[in-house]
């Protein structure tokens, strides 16, 4: 989006964005940042360019497609060498929603170095303000010649505000039954299920996640649920770290012993509306113990 | 007089996609075009086969984010189509609030676009303020400002309390009167006169001839509307006229669109005062058989079409639609003739052209 205005003393940082095939929602936000007050690039000292010659902060939106790739790089080759560059959505970090295709050809970094994630699904200006501060921190201590101290996996807090976004997915092991419907519905392939020796690990990553809280609407006991946490910013190498997980331990059966997924208080409340000690007993048992339980012999 | 081929992209059109065009000058007139599409061509047709219905209402909500909540909302009315469920009557509303919530953003953000490609930065700073009052009732309700994850199947899965319609009814009275002035602005300021009116003319029987929709399609004359032509979920039951202008040119379709932003609102007030109570949603996991279905809806740039088939299985043997912008890009080639180069930008973005949705 170019905004011709005048200059202002102090040179700003330019920003150049690039859309490699994204559904728009990033580039209509970052529009926003470039025309509403309140969610300004200019208070961090910034200004959009359409040069890619001046770009300080290289912003791409998009999965990367087949068809844009020659065309991303050649704008990456015009931009001066200390650049940052921050990926905005989870497109180009995962594909998100498109991973798979063949006319996708992502994610981002197999093709040139990335040094900002900013997740989200098209992440809020706030975030997208954040992600481009954080760019903004790193451009600063390289200039300095220092790689800001950092500990891996500690995150800026969000701050508490009037409308709760749909942010990161949290996972409630105690309350997961092993049904796997969030698996099902979930479009980017986010949540995967592996099964161990001690028990059954979820592992949600929110750089695939798009944060559309399906998984959390077909949940059937509440153990997966959105929170308001957006601020989800981080560097590159961090990009692996941002996950949530979960182990649901096998217990053994309370009739023969086996290793079973014991069914969670919360399931039974949605199955039973008020499930009573004898229903209380199933929870414990594997199938064929149920079985034998509710109807004196175990059916094949 | 020189012939002269150049090539235009993104940052040259002030799009927010990457469109590119080859544009033949005579002059420095416009005498032909091509579309060089493909860009964001992400593979749906083969992806939508690749994950089961549930999944297709996120996947298909990130078609564009523009009009994501037309997408969405016609699938589902596909597939509610072939399993043979009536949706709840509050989801009915529920869906068409949701709908006309993204009009009025979609609009503004097309003026606004508009705006600075003619370099009025003041006004579309204006119109992205206006807008945010959308984006922060879409944060609020919906929880996130583009894509609203309104629909499943068999209706809704979000619910407006008391206190969330009583927000929303608030948010609309403050869009009243910023709609209604930019009416009048671009209706009747000289500056955007002398800039869109009689620029970028689409005359009513080329339009008829390109088969364009939406606002495109009734800035001509043309009074198509889906939502009145073939009423689908609340419509039949909301009350509002075709908003129609008859000259064809960039003022005529953007005041179809602040026309439409305005009546938008009146539906959505509507819609409000009429919401009955009842459930959100027909069944949680309705069994879906083997069938085809056909839906239809209106999106922000016009009619939007899906053609489903199952199998009985849980992913879809096929599934097309057909987008708005196709068929208006193509009328660009008319628009364009005779114009000016200075005035490719503005005449693009005036046909609000969708990208994402076109070269998917």
């Amino acid at each position: 989006m170019a905004i011709q205005e005048q200059e202002t003393a102090a040179e700003p940082v330019r920003l150049f964005r690039i859309n490699t095939g994204s559904c728009n929602g990033c580039d209509v936000e970052l529009a926003v940042t470039s025309a509403v007050a309140e969610f300004d690039v200019e208070q961090l000292g910034c200004r959009y360019t359409e040069s890619a010659r001046e770009a300080d902060v290289l912003l791409v939106t998009g999965p990367l497609t087949v068809k844009a790739r020659d065309e991303v790089l050649r704008l990456y080759a015009e931009t001066p060498r200390d650049r940052l560059t921050v990926a905005v959505g989870v497109c180009p970090v995962s594909g998100g929603v498109f991973r798979d295709s063949y006319a996708v050809d992502g994610p981002l970094d197999r093709h040139l170095p990335v040094d900002v994630n900013v997740t989200g699904c098209p992440p809020r200006p706030q975030a997208l303000l954040e992600g481009i501060r954080t760019a903004l921190e790193i451009r600063k201590a390289r200039r300095e010649g220092v790689e800001p101290i950092h500990e891996p996996g500690d995150r800026k807090p969000s701050h508490a505000d009037n409308f709760p976004a749909r942010g990161r997915l949290s996972f409630d092991a105690a309350a997961c039954v092993d049904c796997r419907m969030c698996r099902h519905v979930c479009a980017a392939g986010a949540i995967r299920f592996e099964a161990g020796k001690q028990g059954v690990r979820l592992t949600l990553w929110h750089n695939s996640c798009v944060f559309c809280g399906l998984c959390s609407h077909y949940c059937p006991t509440g153990a997966l649920s959105v929170t308001g946490d957006w601020r989800l910013d981080h560097r590159a190498a961090d990009a692996f770290r941002q996950v949530d997980r979960g182990e649901v331990l096998y217990e053994p059966c309370a009739g023969c012993g086996e290793a079973i997924i014991p069914a969670a208080p919360q399931l039974l409340h949605a199955a039973f509306r008020r499930p009573n000690p004898e229903i209380e007993k199933l929870k414990n048992l594997c199938p064929a113990c149920r079985q034998q339980m509710s109807i004196g012999v175990p059916r094949r | 007089m020189t012939t002269k081929i150049i090539e235009l992209g993104p940052h040259q059109l002030a799009l927010e996609e990457p469109m590119y065009f080859r544009v033949q000058l005579e002059g420095d007139r416009v005498a032909d075009l091509d579309v060089l599409p493909g860009q964001v061509h992400r593979g749906m047709e083969h992806l939508v086969m690749r994950r089961n219905l549930y999944q297709n209402i996120t996947l298909l909500e990130r078609l564009c984010s523009l009009c994501s909540n037309s997408h969405p909302s016609t699938f589902c009315a596909a597939v509610e189509d072939v399993a043979g469920i009536a949706i709840p009557e509050r989801a009915e509303y529920l869906r068409a609030v949701a709908d006309e919530i993204k009009r009025i953003a979609s609009h503004l953000f097309c003026c606004a676009v508009q705006a600075n490609a003619i370099g009025e930065v003041p006004l579309f700073r204006r119109i992205m303020e206006i807008r945010e009052i959308m984006q922060r009732a879409k944060e609020a309700i919906y929880g996130n400002r583009m894509d609203l994850a309104a629909n499943v199947i068999g209706g809704v899965r979000y619910d407006l309390t008391p206190e969330a319609a009583s927000y929303l009814a608030q948010a609309m009275e403050q869009m009243k009167k910023p709609l209604d002035q930019l009416y009048l602005q671009f209706g009747n300021n000289p500056v955007l006169m002398a800039r869109m009116a009689w620029v970028g003319v689409l005359p009513r029987e080329a339009a008829v001839e390109c088969a364009v929709v939406g606002p495109v399609a009734r800035a001509c004359g043309i009074d198509y509307d889906v939502r009145k032509k073939s009423p689908y979920g609340a419509y039949d039951r909301l009350d509002f006229k075709v908003a129609l202008q008859t000259t064809g040119d960039v003022r005529a379709r953007n005041l179809v669109r602040l026309a439409e932003a305005r009546q938008s609102v009146s539906l959505i007030e509507q819609c409000l005062a009429q919401l009955p109570a009842g459930p959100l949603c027909a069944d949680t996991l309705p069994e879906i058989p083997a069938g085809e279905a056909i839906a239809k809806s209106e999106a922000p740039r016009g009619e939007l079409m899906y053609y489903l088939r199952t199998d009985g299985s849980d992913f879809p043997v096929r599934l097309k639609w057909r987008v708005p912008s196709y068929m208006n890009w193509d009328a660009l080639k008319l628009m364009l003739k005779g114009e000016p180069v200075a005035n490719i930008p503005l005449i693009v973005n005036s046909i609000d052209p969708c990208i994402a949705c076109t070269d998917r």
